[in-house]
C-alpha cells in the first residue's frame, strides 16, 4: 500500500499572502482528493531534529535561520539568501522548515525500513537550497538530507527533478558523491533561475559523470519533453543501478505558470508520472519517493499533483473536476477555471520554431550522454 | 576588476639554464603551459609548451635535443602587466599582440601571471553566472539617466543585482542583461513593462486558446 505524508503543520511554511510559494496548493490537493472520494490516511511525520539538518547545512547557517525565526535581527541575513525578496524572513520559519524536512525524511525511512514502495510526501522538494545560503523559496534542502539518508545507510539513490528550474542545490551537495546520481530536466539557465544546470555540469571526483542535466528551450512542450526524458533516464538507471528513486516532482514546467517558460499539459505530467513509476518498477524494485516542489498556478498545480497521487495510488484518473470543489476554490482558479479534470487537449498555442525546439532539445541530450557516457565504463 | 584580483600568484618560474626537459617536467607535473623566464629576480623571457614543441619537434629543420637551454627557445623580453591594471586591459593587449600569457611586474619582480584561462574566469565572475539568479534584458533608449531609472526601480523592490553588462545596439539604444537575485523575474518583467520599460528577456508567455 503506497504512503501519503502530510501534517497540517505543513502550512506553515508560508512566506505571505502574495507569495507564490502557496499553502494553497496542498490544501487544494487534498480537498480534490477528498472530493473524489478518495479517503486516503496520511501518515504524520515530525519535524526534522536540529541534528538531521547538520548532516548537510553548516551551524552557522541554521543559528541565523532559527534567529530569524525566533523574530530577532540578523544584521548579515542576505549574505546566507535569507530575508530577500524571494525567500523573506518569517517567525516560524525554522521550525516550518523542520516539518517539512522530517516529512521527507520519514518517506525515505519507511522505504529504507521495507515499509514502503511508494510513497508520495506532499510537501517539500526544495532542491535550491545550499550547505549555507537559501534561494529560490527554499531555506533547508529536505531532498538532499533524505537522499543523504538513504546513501549513508548503503542505499544508492537516483535523484531525478523534473521542476522546471535547475535542482541546483542537491545538485552542488552531492557533487563529488559516487552514491548518488541526480537528473535535473529543466528550462536553460541561459533563460530561467538559477542560471547553472548546463549539459557539462557532471559531477567532480568520484562523482563525475554522475550529475546530469537537461537545459530545455523555452516553450518546451510535452513530446519534446517526453523525447528527452525518455533517452537519458533509462540509461542512467541501467547504468547507475540505484537502491531507490527519489523525484523532485515540481509542476512549475506546465503552460500555466507565471515563473517559467516551458509548455507541458496535465496530460504530458500524466505520462512523465506514468513512466517514473514504470522506471522505478524496472530500476528500483518499485522504491520510489516522490516530493512536491515548484508550481505556482493555482489552476493547474492542484490537478498535477492531485494527478501524481492518484497515479502512485492506482486510482483512475477522473474526466471532470468535481463542482463542489471547483465552487470552493473558485476564487483562484483564475480567469478561465477548468471544467475538466485534464488541460484541453492538443494544446494550441502559437509557438514560433517548434521543430526547432525539439531539435535543439534532442541535441541538447545527446551530447549530455556523449559527455557522460565515458565516465560510467 | 583588477589584473591582481585575476592573477595566478606567485608565479612558478624558471632560470634560463633551466633545460627543455627539466621545463617540459615543470609543465606537465604542474599543468601550466606558460612559465616566465628570470634570471635572479629579472625576467628575462617567456616560455610556452608550444615553444618547446616546436623547437623539438621532429619536423623542425635542426631540432633542439632535450637538454638545450630554456634561454635558445624563449621568447624575449615579453610584454608584461602591472597588477593594478584592469583587466579588460589585459585582454586587449593579449588579443592585439596574440599572446596567451602576460607576467605581471612589480618593481622588476615577477609577482604573478595570467593567461587567457584566468581571462575566461575573470568573464564568468564579471557575469555573475556563479551565484543563482534570474536574468533579465531591457533595451534602454541611449540617454543619461535610462540605466539609472532601472537600477532604482530594482533597487525599490530591494533586489540585489549580481552583474550588469550593457553594450550599445545601433546609434539609439543600448542593450542590458541584468543577473538578479529572483527567481520571479516574469513577475519582474511586468512590472517593468507597465512602468514603460521594454523588457526583451523573459518575453510574454503565448497564451493557449
Amino acid at each position: 500500500m503506497p504512503a501519503l505524508i502530510y501534517d497540517p503543520a505543513y502550512g506553515r511554511y508560508s512566506f505571505g499572502d502574495d507569495h507564490p510559494f502557496s499553502p494553497l496548493r496542498v490544501a487544494m490537493v487534498l480537498d480534490l482528493l477528498w472530493e473524489l472520494g478518495h479517503r486516503l490516511e496520511p501518515v504524520a511525520p515530525v519535524p526534522a531534529t536540529r541534528q538531521d539538518l547538520l548532516a548537510i547545512h553548516d551551524e552557522y547557517y541554521v543559528r541565523r535561520v532559527e534567529e530569524l525565526s525566533a523574530g530577532k535581527p540578523v544584521r548579515d541575513a542576505q549574505s546566507y539568501g535569507l530575508d530577500t525578496p524571494d525567500t523573506p524572513a518569517f517567525e516560524g520559519m525554522d521550525e516550518a522548515g523542520r516539518w517539512l524536512v522530517g516529512g521527507t525524511l520519514l518517506g525515505a525511512r519507511l522505504i529504507r525500513e521495507g515499509k514502503e514502495k511508494r510513497v508520495l510526501q506532499l510537501g517539500g522538494g526544495l532542491h535550491h537550497a545550499r550547505r549555507n545560503f537559501a534561494s529560490g523559496f527554499c531555506v533547508y534542502n529536505d531532498v538532499a538530507l533524505a537522499v543523504h539518508s538513504l546513501i549513508r545507510r548503503g542505499l544508492w539513490v537516483a535523484y531525478l527533478d523534473i521542476d522546471v528550474h535547475h535542482g541546483d542545490g542537491v545538485q552542488q551537495i552531492l557533487y563529488d558523491d559516487k552514491r548518488a546520481m541526480t537528473i535535473s530536466l529543466h528550462e536553460s539557465g541561459q533563460y530561467l533561475f538559477p542560471g547553472t544546470g548546463d549539459v557539462h555540469e557532471l559531477g567532480s571526483g568520484v562523482g563525475r559523470g554522475l550529475k546530469l542535466n537537461v537545459p530545455l528551450e523555452p516553450l518546451t512542450e510535452g513530446d519534446s519533453y517526453l523525447e528527452v526524458l525518455e533517452k537519458v533516464v533509462p540509461p542512467a538507471l541501467e547504468h547507475f543501478k540505484p537502491a531507490v528513486l527519489v523525484v523532485q516532482a515540481g509542476a512549475d514546467a506546465h503552460y500555466d505558470d507565471q515563473l517559467a517558460d516551458l509548455m507541458l499539459t496535465t496530460r504530458d505530467y500524466e505520462q512523465i508520472f506514468r513512466r517514473i513509476l514504470g522506471w522505478a518498477d524496472a530500476f528500483t524494485g518499485g522504491r520510489v519517493l516522490f516530493t512536491l516542489g515548484g508550481g505556482y498556478s493555482l489552476s493547474a498545480t492542484p490537478r498535477v499533483w492531485t494527478l501524481l497521487a492518484l497515479l502512485v495510488h492506482g486510482l483512475p484518473v477522473p474526466e471532470q473536476l468535481p463542482e463542489t470543489w471547483r465552487r470552493r476554490w473558485g476564487r483562484v482558479l483564475g480567469d478561465r477555471p477548468p471544467t475538466a479534470f485534464h488541460d484541453p487537449s492538443p494544446l494550441r498555442a502559437d509557438i514560433p520554431n517548434r521543430a526547432e525546439i525539439r531539435h535543439r532539445n534532442l541535441q541538447v541530450a545527446d551530447r549530455l550522454l556523449q559527455g557522460a557516457r565515458p565516465y560510467w565504463f | 576588476m583588477l589584473v591582481r584580483d585575476i592573477m595566478r600568484s606567485p608565479a612558478v618560474a624558471v632560470s634560463p639554464d633551466t633545460t627543455l626537459q627539466d621545463a617540459y617536467r615543470v609543465m606537465r607535473e604542474q599543468r601550466f603551459r606558460h612559465l616566465p623566464v628570470v634570471d635572479g629576480e629579472r625576467l628575462v623571457g617567456v616560455v610556452t609548451d608550444r615553444d618547446l614543441r616546436l623547437a623539438t619537434s621532429a619536423l623542425a629543420a635542426v631540432p633542439f635535443p632535450p637538454g638545450s637551454r630554456v634561454a635558445e627557445v624563449m621568447s624575449r623580453d615579453p610584454l608584461t602587466a602591472d597588477a593594478a591594471d584592469p583587466v579588460e586591459d589585459a585582454a586587449r593587449t593579449m588579443r592585439e599582440r596574440k599572446i596567451g600569457c602576460l607576467p605581471i611586474v612589480e618593481d622588476g619582480r615577477v609577482v604573478g601571471i595570467i593567461t587567457g584561462i584566468d581571462l575566461l574566469d575573470a568573464l564568468i565572475r564579471m557575469t555573475g553566472i556563479d551565484k543563482p539568479a534570474g536574468r533579465l534584458e531591457v533595451r534602454l533608449p541611449d540617454h543619461p539617466g535610462e540605466l539609472a531609472r532601472l537600477m532604482t526601480f530594482l533597487a525599490g523592490r530591494g533586489l540585489n543585482v549580481h552583474s550588469i553588462l550593457t553594450y550599445p545596439e545601433g546609434s539609439e539604444s543600448s542593450r542590458t542583461v541584468l543577473r538578479v537575485a529572483s527567481i520571479e523575474t516574469r513577475q519582474l518583467a511586468q512590472e517593468l513593462r507597465k512602468d514603460g520599460f521594454e523588457v526583451l528577456w523573459p518575453p510574454e508567455k503565448p497564451c493557449p486558446r
